[in-house]
């Protein structure tokens, strides 16, 4: 949504709301000559008048977000507020929360204002990107938790995560900022090493000056290997201590060779090093290390279920309610559950009545009555009362939170550690190559002219360094993320970009992923118009049932405003057929053509019964409201696509009867699994990785978050909000997902320009190899050669994502 | 002249590295953003 807001302008009419741009309900409130869509928005609208902030609605969408429910008491814990409060003193506190509302200018403005609407508040920053705002208050006046509700009252939720510490953040910036500097310092020093090795090749001699040149170059270069290019050493021998040979091997050689050839010519006056090169060298790589490191800083690819549970759960103890940490939560707990609350653990409900709606679970918005006595599984939220629960299973071993304790949670590494990707495959060659030809060219010196040996040697681990590999491959993976992202495709890192364009299979997700509950395109094909009390008793008529169409149909009246409770007669629901009421004496006779007295026509295979619902009043067939794309808008296409070059196959936790309308596009039936636990869709991509297949998993709900974990890449499909989706190497949005065959296509169009720069890169070696086997490499030829195929790679690397890039915006459809 | 580059590059340097230690790189998106806000409208009624 927040993504979509900023780029389209919403028509604004007196039908929408003034503050969030909702479409109004019959009942909306006019305040100052503006309508509002309930009166949080209006009261946000007020507040702001008050202060005169108004200038928050003047920017060129609609800024306002329907205020939330406030419910962050519970940060007055003190457990959080150590978590979160990062300076306390003298009385002022500093919080950073993360607010995943924020879309637009408008809301930097009121932010970064809020100082002048609570006087506890004395400044605020916010940082757009990170979509972070960070505030300075008085504690003494306004508690974490008063300060949460206040923005939640704003309409911007703050996101409270418990597993991302403060610590780890900070560690990542830290980071950041390391590689950073290492690139500026590494930058320096090559520049200035290329301007004091010029006079070397511009052959002025000058005996003094040449040698005062020659130690500044070695201070440069000292600085540029041992700072600039610490890393290096660190993940070689990592590496080498694992017994594993990865790209970085060749290079690190390639620079610690022609370091000391440096230092020895230097200090011996016998001549004037690579000092420039190994620098230059050294920028490049440092450039390409920068430019992999994209992060996208709102989104986040880490989440596990405790991202979505509470963080303190009220337990009843003694008769008293305590606050506790979820942590501590023990079989037999009784708990306190209030309404929108997310159950913990799975339970059995002790007092009260409650509808759980488990959508988060299985992504099947369905509200589902439970009585005392009724167990309730982890992950379902609670609607209604206050009701009190009993825990029957500890915290890690309910129904869906067991699925973390599996071994593919536990291991970070296990996607990357089973992956040769390709440049390390490459590297072992590469580096395996490079020796034996050093070798040999060596001992061909040695026997026939022993003075070139050494020089031979060294020019070969200098010059055939593997550039294309360590250049072009976070650049061309780096664009290449770019570019996806601008097509809300996510990618967490280059690694998985490379694995994405080389998977074989793919799984996909029913339900929330192919198929959406949206009843935007409803059509109603009625033969006259409905007045407002007809569409109020159809609404109280299919509130009766939970049949799939019937909670559409429900959904669209909510969405035009009709919305009313009338009272019914005589009601019968007539299984499989439909549902019968009278309304003051009129009949009223809802489901199937046949039912309701029309003539069945027959249609697409993909659109039949389940999607369109007749309506007969007074024994008088009237017509029907269709639901014509169950489907997401695209899917079907996009199947037909993918399913020529992939093995495609379905999983829902659904019954087989809800996915009629996709039969169709799986016609081997072996494709499909039904009523697959969280549990049984893990296992099935563990089968097909079994027979050797590289699979993705395309999912949404905690449900697939087991699979997602499993795959080699698992991509999270999300709507509105992209803060909640399950761990996952990508986040795709859902108006995107018909273009997926597209991202694959340029997946791999990516993989290929880096093995065509790998091939050009050779060719430059092959040159720069000549003049090293004859042992007359001279600093001058390696000073050009090699920035020339570090800046070739960079180009190649540029122009070709660059060009896959543009034809893919030329094909990108996005589906709203 | 070396001098003179040379303290000139190592001044560069300098201001780079205060740079980040002062966090300026840590966000480039809002203050491009904030200074677009206009400060409030109520103030020009005075001029």
């Amino acid at each position: 949504m927040n993504l979509i807001a900023a780029t389209q302008k919403p028509i604004i009419t007196d039908s929408h709301c003034f503050h969030c741009g909702e479409l109004n309900q019959a009942n909306s409130i006019i305040y100052q000559k503006h309508s509002f869509c309930c009166s949080g928005c209006q009261q946000v609208y007020q507040l702001l008048s008050d202060h005169s902030l108004e200038d928050y609605y003047a920017c060129d969408v609609v800024p306002g977000r329907s205020p939330h429910e406030q419910r962050f008491g519970f940060l007055d814990h003190l457990i959080f507020r150590e978590k979160l409060i990062t300076f306390s003193k003298g009385g002022i506190s500093k919080v950073t929360f993360n607010l995943p509302g924020i879309h637009c200018r408008s809301c930097l403005y009121l932010l970064e204002n809020l100082h002048k609407l609570n006087a506890a508040i004395l400044k605020t920053n916010l940082n757009f990107t990170k979509k972070e705002l960070s505030v300075w208050f008085e504690e003494s006046e306004i508690s974490l938790g008063e300060l949460a509700n206040f923005l939640a009252s704003l309409g911007y939720e703050p996101f409270i995560d418990s597993e991302e510490s403060k610590t780890s953040r900070h560690q990542n910036l830290k980071e950041e900022n390391a590689l950073f500097m290492k690139l500026g310092i590494a930058g320096f020093c090559a520049g200035n090493a290329m301007l004091f090795s010029f006079p070397e090749y511009l052959g002025i001699e000058d005996g003094e000056l040449k040698h005062l040149f020659g130690y500044l170059n070695l201070f440069l270069g000292t600085i540029a290997v041992f700072y600039a290019g610490s890393d290096y050493f660190k993940n070689v021998w990592s590496h080498l201590k694992l017994k594993k040979i990865t790209i970085e091997l060749p290079i690190l050689l390639g620079i610690l060779v022609g370091y000391s050839r440096s230092v020895y010519e230097i200090l011996t006056h016998t001549g004037a090093g690579y000092i420039d090169s190994v620098s230059g060298l050294l920028f490049f790589l440092l450039i390409g290390k920068w430019f992999q490191q994209k992060s996208f800083d709102f989104l986040s690819f880490e989440r596990k279920y405790t991202s979505y549970f509470p963080l303190t759960i009220t337990k009843i103890v003694q008769g008293l309610e305590v606050l506790a940490p979820l942590q501590e939560i023990a079989v037999g707990d009784h708990l306190v559950i209030r309404n929108q609350e997310i159950i913990p653990a799975d339970a059995i409900l002790y007092r009260g009545q409650s509808h759980i709606d488990y959508s988060f679970v299985t992504g099947e918005s369905e509200k589902i009555k439970i009585q005392v006595g009724d167990s309730i599984y982890a992950g379902g939220k609670h609607t209604g009362e206050i009701v009190e629960i009993v825990i029957i299973k500890e915290l890690k071993q309910s129904y869906l939170t067991q699925l973390w304790e599996e071994q593919v949670f536990k291991d970070p590494l296990h996607k990357t550690e089973n992956w040769e990707n390709f440049a390390n495959k490459v590297g072992i060659y590469f580096t395996f190559g490079l020796m034996s030809l050093a070798l040999v060219v060596g001992i061909y010196w040695l026997i026939n002219d022993p003075n070139k040996w050494q020089n031979s040697v060294v020019s070969i681990l200098v010059i055939a360094c593997p550039c294309a590999l360590a250049i072009s491959y976070p650049f061309t993976l780096g664009h290449g993320m770019r570019w996806l992202a601008k097509f809300n495709f996510f990618i967490k890192d280059t690694q998985s970009l490379e694995r994405l364009a080389q998977i074989d299979t793919i799984v996909f997700d029913k339900t929330g992923t192919l198929t959406l509950s949206n009843n935007e395109g409803a059509k109603e094909h009625f033969i006259r118009p409905l007045t407002h009390d007809e569409w109020s008793n159809l609404y109280s008529l299919v509130q009766q049932s939970t049949h799939p169409i019937a909670r559409q149909t429900k959904k669209w009246i909510q969405n035009i405003g009709f919305a009313q409770m009338t009272k019914a007669e005589m009601f019968s629901e007539i299984s499989g057929k439909g549902l019968e009421a009278y309304f003051n004496g009129i009949q009223y006779r809802v489901g199937s053509a046949p039912f309701t007295g029309h003539s069945s026509k027959t249609k697409n295979m993909y659109q039949i019964s389940e999607s369109q619902l007749y309506l007969q009043m007074n024994h008088e067939p009237l017509g029907y409201i269709e639901f014509p794309w169950e489907n997401r808008p695209g899917v079907e296409w996009m199947l037909r696509q993918l399913q020529s070059n992939y093995n495609v196959y379905l999983l829902s936790g659904d019954k087989k009867e809800h996915a009629t309308h996709l039969l169709d596009w799986f016609p081997a039936l072996e494709s499909c699994r039904f009523e697959c636990s969280p549990m049984d869709k893990m296992n099935f991509i563990k089968s097909l990785q079994g027979q050797g297949k590289k699979v993705a998993m395309i999912g949404d709900g905690l449900n697939d978050a087991g699979a997602i974990k499993q795959a080699h890449i698992g991509i999270a499909v999300s709507d509105d909000h992209m803060h909640f989706t399950p761990a996952s190497d990508a986040i795709l949005q859902g108006s995107s997902l018909a273009n997926l065959p597209k991202f694959l296509y340029f997946a791999q169009d990516g993989l290929k320009l880096i093995k065509l720069s790998f091939i050009i890169s050779l060719i430059y070696n092959a040159i720069g190899l000549s003049f090293a086997i004859q042992g007359n490499l001279s600093p001058l030829i390696a000073a050009i050669l090699m920035p020339l195929n570090s800046i070739s790679m960079l180009l190649i690397a540029n122009a070709g994502m660059n060009y896959h890039g543009k034809s893919l915006k030329r094909q990108y459809k996005s589906y709203n | 002249m070396i001098g003179l580059s040379l303290s000139m590059s190592i001044g560069f340097v300098i201001a780079f590295i205060w740079s980040i230690k002062t966090g300026q790189q840590e966000d480039l998106t809002t203050p491009a953003m904030r200074i677009l806000m206009d400060e409030k409208k109520t103030k020009n009624r005075n001029l």
